[in-house]
């Protein structure tokens, strides 16, 4: 396991302290003042700034600015999107990697985003909605298909090989994969007038990101997330290894099951949201681990904050890079994820 | 049933490829015709059974009158409904060579997009004629036009057709001008990530001809945009080619609820127009009813 050891050097404060929250949430809010003040259109900052503070206090604009929308209608609400997203795929990276003590577990190699993806299409091919509310029935078939292919994956992992071996799990999670995207290319072939909508859930963008999908960002958030948070000690026991989390006195099913709950209804909900988008789960807890140790009470927190940074910055660089043109966010996580996954396992293989 | 109904297509086909077998071959001087990949191609008369991938090709056969000579389509193909009932073949870069040749056509039309010369050279073993019409301007659409007609021996159709056009587009032409006005084009809607056609496409061009400016001329073909592009533009017009499938809002409707989108100018005077059949992204003889409800939209019903 090259990414958890539990050796001098890497063994730091027990708990996140005050000050490391306080450091990690103005780097947070930095980067995210910068994506609201960055974008394809440019605005002065005096402007934005005016905008902003004018919608807070409800006080009229002055006359020169004519397009608060761009910022209040189109930008914030992305921006908000986006952290949330990707503090949520981060942290479900990283409790994934503590639980299945599998440096390589994320919802995109696992095959638990396109098992996601799967179920957005189908519910919008076969027309499978709640009266009522129209997109919850494509958020609940993604959460639904995300926990059944983390699911099957895992118990096709046991029946092959009961001890999880990193390989195995990888090697099933990217064949579920494989056939999860195979679907849904069977499912356009049956409809080819939705190619449109299906290639969104395999691409990914926040374009058209409203405060009503923030809201549901934040609200999976606090109680999933919340739920990953309070299970921190037991992932520790965890990425040691299954059996001395049960000889600490783990109930190991139990945990199991509802650290899986959880990521999978965070991986569902960010899917419903932006389509799948790799990578992110996968490095943000790597390069945390470097700064802030193997200790989930502080890796947790940390993987919130920077996957937060992470997905923004991926997102700034697909809005503004190719402006008026949009790069899809999957891109530019994918590009620069592989090639900084590649750095890091690397240096961490070397350290062995 | 569609299973069965695949079948029976199927059986006819093969019926049919066999009837027209047997009928003895009548000597006719070859067609020698240049296609717009500039292949010079000579394809023995007479021409018969044609198979067509792409949408246009297949309207323009229709429109020629020349539709019951097709024996395959692309499976994209939609428009009339009759082709509708023309066996389908899977085209693009998976193009189904086996069972193109199945059908036994003379000619095969596709554009030139996806087929790989590989998979030309395999047709053209197999004794089938390849003929590449791919227009992206409207003076292109008249030159497939002419080529069609010109392989199906409907050459004066092909004039009388093209003809039509021009004098179609011509009028709407003569009868509009430059205001400064500016349209947005949209491709797909913001859901699932806002495109546009920008310029080299016949939407741009429609919007010149009727006097309006695309406001997004400085995108080449179709591209991904931001949405705060396009607020920031403040188009006069808008056009939507989204489908809509019967639930939910229309796509004019769900163009007028995007957050912020309020102030947009056409949103604001309701000039947004949704062309769900086309007309506008395919280069057949449909682009004049595409253009038609364009000059429509922006100098209302008298034309």
């Amino acid at each position: 396991m090259p990414a958890l050891p539990v050796d001098g050097a890497a063994v730091k404060a027990e708990n996140f302290k005050p000050y490391e929250y306080a450091v990690f949430s103005v780097v947070v809010i930095a980067t995210m003042v910068l994506c609201v003040c960055v974008g394809s259109v440019d605005i002065p900052l005096s402007d934005t700034a005016a905008i902003i503070w004018n919608a807070v206090f409800d006080i009229p604009l002055p006359e020169h600015i004519t397009s608060p929308s761009i910022i209040l209608s189109v930008r914030l609400p992305r921006v908000l999107c986006v952290a949330l997203a990707g503090a949520a795929l981060s942290l479900c990276g990283a409790a994934m990697q503590g639980l299945l003590k599998n440096p390589l577990a994320d919802g995109s190699t696992l095959g638990v985003s396109s098992g996601a993806a799967l179920g957005a299409v189908i519910s919008i091919v076969f027309g499978i909605t709640i009266p009522s509310l129209p997109f919850a029935g494509v958020t609940i078939m993604a959460i639904a298909f995300a926990f059944l292919s983390l699911m099957l994956i895992l118990a096709l992992a046991y029946r092959l090989d009961y001890s999880l071996s990193t390989n195995t799990i990888i090697l099933v999670g990217v064949v579920f994969s494989m056939f999860a995207t195979s679907i849904v290319s069977l499912i356009i072939t049956f409809a080819p007038e939705r190619v449109q909508q299906v290639t969104f859930w395999t691409m990914g963008t926040f374009q058209g990101s409203t405060y009503e999908n923030a809201l549901m960002l934040a609200a999976a958030f606090a109680v999933f997330g919340g739920t990953l948070f309070a299970h921190s000690r037991e992932l520790n026991a965890f990425a040691i290894g299954e059996d001395n989390a049960r000889s600490v006195g783990v109930n190991v099913k139990r945990v199991k099951l509802t650290v899986m709950i959880a990521v999978s209804a965070l991986i569902g909900v960010c899917v419903s949201v932006g389509g799948s988008i790799g990578f992110v789960g996968l490095i943000t807890p790597h390069m945390l681990r470097m700064i802030v140790g193997p200790n989930h009470k502080r890796l947790l927190p940390a993987c919130a904050f920077g996957g937060a940074v992470f997905l923004l910055l991926a997102d700034l660089v697909a809005r503004v890079l190719l402006r008026p043109l949009e790069l899809r966010i999957g891109v530019v996580t994918s590009i620069v994820g592989a090639i900084v996954f590649i750095i890091v396992f690397y240096r961490s293989q070397k350290k062995r | 049933m569609k299973r069965r109904i695949i079948a029976f297509t199927l059986l006819l086909a093969l019926v049919l490829a066999v009837a027209g077998a047997c009928t003895p071959p009548v000597e006719v001087a070859d067609i020698t015709v240049t296609d717009m990949m500039g292949r010079t191609i000579v394809i023995s008369n007479p021409v018969e059974r044609v198979v067509a991938l792409s949408a246009a090709d297949c309207e323009i056969l229709y429109a020629l009158g020349a539709g019951d000579m097709l024996v395959g389509r692309g499976e994209y193909c939609n428009y009339p409904d009759e082709v509708l009932e023309i066996t389908a073949v899977q085209s693009g870069a998976e193009t189904n060579i086996e069972q193109i040749i199945a059908l036994e056509p003379d000619v095969l039309f596709m554009s030139s997009m996806a087929q790989s010369e590989e998979q030309v050279a395999q047709l053209e073993t197999a004794g089938i004629a390849v003929v590449v019409s791919d227009a992206d301007t409207i003076d292109g659409v008249y030159e497939a036009i002419e080529l069609i007609g010109d392989v199906c021996g409907k050459s004066d159709e092909a004039d009388a057709l093209a003809g039509e056009l021009k004098a179609g587009f011509a009028e709407l032409a003569a009868s509009t001008q430059a205001s400064g006005a500016t349209v947005y084009f949209e491709v797909s809607p913001l859901q699932y990530g806002l495109w546009t056609a920008g310029t080299n496409t016949f939407m741009d061009e429609i919007a010149a001809m009727v006097g309006v400016t695309n406001c997004f001329a400085d995108v080449t073909g179709w591209g991904e945009i931001s949405e705060e592009q396009v607020l920031e533009r403040n188009p006069d017009y808008i056009v939507t080619i989204s489908m809509y499938f019967g639930e939910g809002p229309t796509p004019i409707e769900e163009i007028c609820a995007r957050a912020g989108w309020a102030d947009v100018t056409a949103v604001k005077n309701g000039a947004i127009l949704n062309l769900q059949n086309d007309e506008l992204s395919r280069p057949g003889p449909r682009l004049l009813d595409g253009a038609k409800a364009l000059y429509q939209l922006i100098y209302g019903d008298a034309e």
